[in-house]
């Protein structure tokens, strides 16, 4: 099997995505630095995006897709993305001026 | 000899750079490093959208995320990069308990996305790629223009616009620029709220 | 002045006032003055001021309203010729003298002024009202009652001063062995003066029978509180406790006169009551008098047409006009401490002197003479049989019993007793007036006794006569008003004059004169004359061995004798003003006296000669008969005869000492024993009883005891074990399920509180756990297509 010639699916997009999924999530779970985490938070994502643009393509499933909503989902996932990582970064801020720290295992207030 | 499949290379390429610096991002500790392999798998994702047929999806991608959100991360990063901060190791047994958990997260990923037979490859193509930009923005005023020659009455009725999520987004994105300048301001001195009392 | 109109005014006054100063007392008592003496000068102006109302009705509107009474004398004169025609009549027939004799005597009679204040309630044919009947009885008695009462406040107000501060009372003593301290309670003491002088002028003006209960049952709660004085002593006490239960006993009786009389009459009142104000006295409104003795029967006593109605066919309704009047009799027995009820005035004496001479003495007792006075018309002339009957006992055993007596109000309890006695006899054998007027008379002597009594016993701090002896030195007033009243009780006097006596020689003139009357006319009751007689002796025996033992001779006991000294002003110039009217409350001067006045409250109809039903050989004779020589001259003579004896018995045994009552009483060893045991009566009641009563409560105590108490114990028993049982389930069942389930759910929730670590990558981590789980779940569990 040649992978230069054999077209792809969205199966093969489904497995980017899981990569970034399982990249993001990991990376959240071991960072301990707040602004890994929020990068981790950024694959995890991309990998959901990079499944909706997969499962809305006009190329790789013609007749079957799920039309321009994914596109506009993935477009809204963005925006949200944006919109989170910029409240993420004020609150990593303030954390960094209250603790003088930015390692989240600090931030152990939710302890039960 | 089949001749080769254009799309495939380059979605091969794409796909690589993203999972590669994907995993860089995780495997690496500094974290100047992981913003900016973070930067390169993010493009890289935006390619894939490209290729996907999804081109002003991947625009937007590289305008907002690459050029936006990462910006202001790695803001975030200069602000905090001070020495002990740069570089923080993470306990070796905590690594093994992340790599099984995502290896297992990952197996069932991997096994939902090629069991499936409709999601497989397809051997034939759509002669001409679309600009989707005027549906997209159409559709975020409420017009389906896509959806005119949908045949079935039922369905083209739930195909109606996307004004109302469109509007929501917009004041959510506000609401949250808004929450993210207070949030962030600087604090000021206790003293001075004490002494008006 | 209208008297119908300014007498109900005044006299209403006169009874209110001491009600507005005991209410006065009542509230503000303790903060009157120190120690609450500025009580006692309420009380006494109140009183004084009844006192003055009263006395502005008798002078200055009852006199010249009704005019001066005959005097007695013209009265007999008047009669001298009626009486031969009455005895001619009598002699040739036997037949009932009615009409003429009647209505030519009743023509001293004046209307009683009757109507009602107040109406309290009315419930279809019973209504209660607050009325008045105002004749120149009630007058009299408001007089007489007000001045008693008020001389006797002035008295109290110089005897009670121990109560002005703490007081010590060394007849208690506590269980620690020390004697009672308490604070001084002599506001209470006016208070209750009060509240009695309001509830005896109740009685005496009261317009019907119902108003007349009420006061009565509040003459005889005054009396159980002033008895009940010193309530520390356990013999105070115990005789307020005596003479409350035993005036319950004869009330019993008087309520069922009460029902008796409106369930037959239905009314209450006693005269007749213009309700409709048309002027005329229709049938539905006349009072209880007119309905017994009817216009229409020229005032005869006979059973009245709601009687016949209301008793049962074939029974004689005549039975129901005696029941009423013996019921009616029966109250007045109790307050008046006649035979058998005679037993609680004595114990009476437990209460400070004022009290017994106000109360038991002068007043209260007199509320029983003065009902059946009041009710004399509705009585049948076997009731009034009765009534003397029981008067005669009375009078006997209780001057019996005073002979021996050594306690100074003891020796007075029972003369008055005894003069009570006189009094029910003289009503019972059909003297009114004769009754009436020993009732007045008799109120001021027996009062100056007993102030004189309590002046002793102030001085000697003693009741005992046998530690006194030779006082007359030390207290000169007090010897000599009680001389005056001991004289006034006998009867002292010069034969026939008509002011040369003392007043009780009036009086008991009259009584004897009558009982005299009576014994001619019904031979077979003689008995009742000469009991009567033989009491005047007595009564002058022991009123003369109690002067001459506190007074005269040598003191018997020399510590108290040189303590002896005279009482303050306050306490002995009341009695020089009783002893004043104990001298000349039975004189008939200038055509005005006590006698003649209450000819005017005469009820109609009862001068008439009258026979009995039931017993028809029983004849009450016309009272003014009484008056005609041949038994006014021989009563007199035998009342002074008898009085003197006495005298003379009590001058040699205690006076000159040439018998010694010692030996005499060692002689009669059985008959002394008998007396000073009072007759047994305590002893018999007890035994009759008290004793039955507390062994059966002893058995019903015991019953409850051993089978109730066990029961209820067994009961309680078995409830308690099914309790426990209960308990058991409770703790280990239900709270033990209860328990484990919330020690579970707590582990649990201390188990996830250690997952809670606060580490956010943890967190994460659990995130992609359960994501995978939910994967294998979906996957391996449910058996879902919608995938492919």
């Amino acid at each position: 099997m040649n992978i230069f010639t054999e077209p792809v699916g969205v199966s093969h997009y489904l497995v980017v995505g899981a990569v970034m999924f399982v990249a993001g999530a990991v990376c959240m779970a071991t960072k301990r630095n707040a602004l890994g985490v929020l990068m981790g938070i950024e694959l995890v994502l991309n990998g959901a995006n990079v499944n909706f643009v997969a499962f809305g393509s006009q190329y790789l499933r013609p007749g079957a897709n799920i039309g321009l909503d994914g596109q506009l989902i993935a477009l809204f996932v963005i925006v949200l993305a944006a919109a989170e990582a910029a409240v993420a970064l004020a609150i990593t801020l303030n954390f960094y001026n209250n603790h003088s720290t930015v390692d989240v295992d600090q931030a152990d207030e939710l302890k039960g | 000899m089949e001749p080769i499949n254009w799309h495939s290379v380059f979605f091969m390429l794409f796909s690589l750079v993203a999972c590669g610096f994907s995993l860089a991002v995780v495997l690496t500790s500094n974290i100047v490093r992981m913003a900016f392999y973070l930067v390169i798998a993010l493009a890289a994702t935006s390619g894939l959208f490209f290729l996907a047929g999804a081109d002003f999806v991947g625009a937007m991608q590289i305008m907002i995320y690459v050029g936006g959100t990462l910006v202001l991360l790695i803001f975030g990063v200069m602000l905090t990069a001070k020495g002990p901060f740069i570089n923080m190791k993470t306990a070796a047994g905590e690594w093994i308990l992340a790599t099984i958990v995502g290896g297992s997260l990952f197996v069932v990923l991997l096994s939902a996305a090629t069991n499936v037979p409709s999601w497989q490859a397809l051997d034939e193509r759509p002669a001409e790629a679309q600009v989707t930009a005027t549906r997209l923005g159409m559709a975020l005023m409420g017009a389906r223009v896509d959806a005119l020659e949908e045949a079935d009455p039922v369905t083209r009725r739930g195909l109606s616009g996307y004004l109302l999520p469109f509007e929501i987004v917009s004041v959510h994105l506000l609401v949250v620029l808004i929450g993210a300048a207070y949030l962030a301001r600087p604090k000021k001195r206790a003293r001075g709220s004490a002494d008006s009392l | 002045m209208d008297p119908v109109s300014i007498l109900p005014k005044l006299l209403g006054a006169a009874w209110l006032i001491p009600l507005a100063s005991f209410t006065l007392i009542v509230f503000f008592g303790p903060r009157m003055g120190k120690a609450g003496n500025k009580a006692g000068y309420l009380a006494t102006a109140a009183i004084g001021t009844s006192c003055a109302l009263s006395l502005f009705a008798l002078f200055f509107v009852w006199l010249p309203s009704y005019g001066v009474p005959p005097a007695l004398e013209h009265a007999a004169a008047d009669h001298a010729s009626t009486d031969h025609e009455a005895g001619d009549h009598e002699a040739a027939a036997g037949h009932e003298s009615s009409g003429h004799d009647a209505a030519h005597a009743d023509a001293a009679t004046v209307k009683p002024i009757v109507g009602d204040w107040y109406t309290l309630g009315k419930f279809g044919a019973l209504q209660l009202t607050i009325g008045y009947y105002i004749d120149s009885l009630t007058v009299l008695m408001f007089a007489m009652v007000t001045i008693i009462a008020t001389l006797i406040h002035f008295y109290a107000y110089g005897y009670m001063h121990d109560e002005l501060h703490d007081v010590v009372d060394h007849e208690v003593r506590l269980s620690d062995g020390h004697h009672l301290h308490r604070p001084g309670r002599f506001y209470r003491f006016f208070q209750y003066l009060s509240l009695f002088c309001f509830s005896m002028l109740g009685i005496v003006i009261a317009g019907n029978i119902a108003m007349v209960f009420v006061f009565w049952e509040l003459v005889g709660i005054c009396s159980y509180f002033l008895i009940g004085f010193y309530y520390e002593r356990k013999s105070a006490s115990n005789a307020a406790n005596k003479a409350f239960i035993v005036n319950r006993i004869g009330d019993f009786g008087m309520i069922i006169g009460l029902m008796a009389l409106f369930a037959s009459l239905a009314t209450f009142n006693f005269g007749d009551i213009d309700y409709d104000g048309n002027g005329a006295i229709e049938v539905a409104e006349r009072g209880i008098f007119s309905q017994v003795r009817t216009p229409e029967n020229h005032f005869a006593i006979a059973v009245p047409e709601g009687m016949v109605r209301a008793t049962a066919p074939g029974h004689d309704p005549y039975w129901m006009l005696v029941i009423a009047g013996i019921g009616i009799f029966c109250g007045c027995v109790g307050k008046s401490a006649q035979f058998p009820l005679h037993v609680w005035l004595p114990d009476a004496m437990e209460g400070p002197t004022p009290v017994s001479a106000l109360v038991h003495s002068a007043t209260m007792v007199a509320a029983g003479v003065y009902l059946v006075g009041r009710f004399f018309p509705v009585f049948a002339p076997e009731v009034l049989l009765v009534i003397a009957i029981t008067g005669c006992i009375t009078l006997f055993i209780a001057a019996t019993i005073a002979i021996t007596a050594v306690d100074i109000k003891r020796v007075l309890a029972y003369s008055t007793v005894s003069q009570l006695g006189y009094m029910m006899l003289a009503l019972g054998v059909g003297g009114w007036s004769a009754g009436m007027f020993h009732l007045v008379t008799h109120a001021f002597f027996k009062s100056l006794l007993f102030m004189c009594s309590g002046s002793v016993i102030h001085a000697c701090h003693t009741n005992d006569m046998t530690k006194m002896g030779g006082l007359r030195k030390k207290m000169p007033w007090t010897a000599y008003t009680m001389l005056v009243g001991c004289l006034a009780i006998m009867g002292a006097g010069v034969p026939f004059s008509i002011w040369l006596a003392f007043s009780g020689h009036y009086s008991k003139d009259a009584i004897l004169a009558q009982a005299l009357s009576f014994s001619t006319s019904n031979p077979s009751l003689s008995i009742l004359f000469y009991v009567a007689a033989a009491g005047a002796a007595i009564t002058a025996f022991y009123m003369f061995r109690l002067w001459f033992m506190t007074f005269a001779g040598e003191p018997r006991d020399h510590h108290i004798y040189d303590h002896a000294h005279e009482s303050p002003k306050i306490m002995y110039y009341p009695l020089v003003v009783l002893a004043v009217f104990a001298i000349g409350s039975g004189w008939s001067l200038f055509g005005f006296g006590v006698q003649p006045l209450l000819e005017q409250a005469r009820p109609a109809g009862i001068l008439a000669e009258t026979h009995g039903v039931l017993l028809p050989e029983l004849v009450h004779p016309n009272e003014h008969t009484s008056h005609i020589d041949a038994f006014h001259v021989p009563a007199t003579i035998w009342a002074t005869s008898t009085a003197l004896a006495g005298f003379l018995l009590a001058v040699v045994f205690y006076g000159l000492r040439l018998l010694d009552a010692r030996e005499v009483s060692q002689q009669f060893q059985p008959i002394y024993r008998f007396l000073v045991h009072k007759w047994y009566f305590d002893e018999l009641y007890g035994f009759l009883f008290v004793r039955p009563v507390l062994f059966v409560s002893r058995r019903v105590a015991e019953f409850d005891k051993r089978v109730i108490d066990r029961f209820i114990d067994n009961l309680a028993l078995g409830v308690r074990m099914i309790s426990t049982f209960d308990d058991l389930i409770d703790r280990y069942l239900v709270d033990g399920a209860v328990n484990t389930t919330a020690g579970w759910l707590y582990g649990l929730g201390r188990w996830f509180h250690g997952a809670e670590t606060g580490k956010l990558r943890q967190y994460v981590m659990f995130i992609v756990v359960g994501t995978v789980g939910l994967f294998v779940l979906i996957t391996f569990y449910l058996n879902s297509t919608y995938a492919g």
